[in-house]
């Protein structure tokens, strides 16, 4: 049954120090690669992990790796999410 | 198409069916609202297609996606043992030859009965469905508190 279960990693990003950087609201930011304002929201509050598109479209954005902006934890215990 | 206009569109055409369901009802002709019904909820597709301002995203879809899933799991159950049960009453089996086991009685479920069995299938669907959505909506963050 867990199997077929989809296991995710918990992914850290700096979303928030980035936009800080940049001087940047979430709903710009959100403007910008084309999503709701509350997708970005969640993406900085761990809630959502992104699809590897949206990732690379936020990456692009600021300019940088896409590991610089999200950072994949391995010693973080796995989360299953169905 | 704004999306506020898109919801008075919307509430038109539920008024409007409303309105049908009454004459269809007084009428004694079902098959009046079914069309309606069709023919309405048609049209609100057709309208949603053309609104502009309501952005579904990634995330969006995936709640969307998430609750309808959850809500088949469970409702195709319910909606199957109903079924069988019906199907039974339409095929009129088991049959036993046996005086003994002669236990079925002539209506186990009244055509009435079948109705109000259907309304309330179609009530917990939406239940489900709007539960779900809030659990799958809480899960990827949708009512985070914003610092900004």
């Amino acid at each position: 049954m867990r199997k077929n279960m989809e296991t995710l990693r918990p992914m850290k990003n700096k979303i928030k120090i980035f936009r800080a950087m940049h001087d940047l609201t979430q709903e710009h930011l959100a403007q910008a690669i084309g999503v709701n304002r509350q997708t970005i929201l969640a993406i900085e509050k761990e809630k959502y992990i992104p699809s590897l598109n949206l990732a690379f479209k936020i990456s692009r954005y600021f300019e940088v790796n896409i590991e610089e902006v999200f950072i994949f934890d391995e010693k973080t215990p796995t989360i299953t999410q169905t | 198409m704004k999306k506020n206009t898109f919801y008075l569109i919307f509430g038109c055409i539920a008024i409007a069916l409303l309105a049908i369901f009454w004459y269809s009802v007084e009428l004694h002709t079902p098959l009046f609202i079914e069309i309606a019904f069709i023919v309405g909820i048609v049209l609100v597709y057709l309208a949603k297609r053309n609104v502009t301002d309501i952005l579904h995203d990634e995330r969006d879809m995936k709640i969307t996606e998430q609750a309808t899933m959850r809500t088949m799991q469970i409702f195709w159950v319910v909606f199957c043992a109903f079924s069988i049960l019906t199907v039974m009453e339409i095929l009129r089996v088991p049959t036993f030859s046996r005086s003994t086991l002669t236990f079925r009685s002539q209506d186990i479920l009244p055509p009435r009965m079948i109705g109000y069995i259907q309304l309330g299938l179609l009530c917990l669907m939406i239940f489900l469905y709007v539960g779900f959505r809030i659990y799958y909506a809480k899960k990827y963050g949708d009512f985070e508190t914003d610092e900004e």
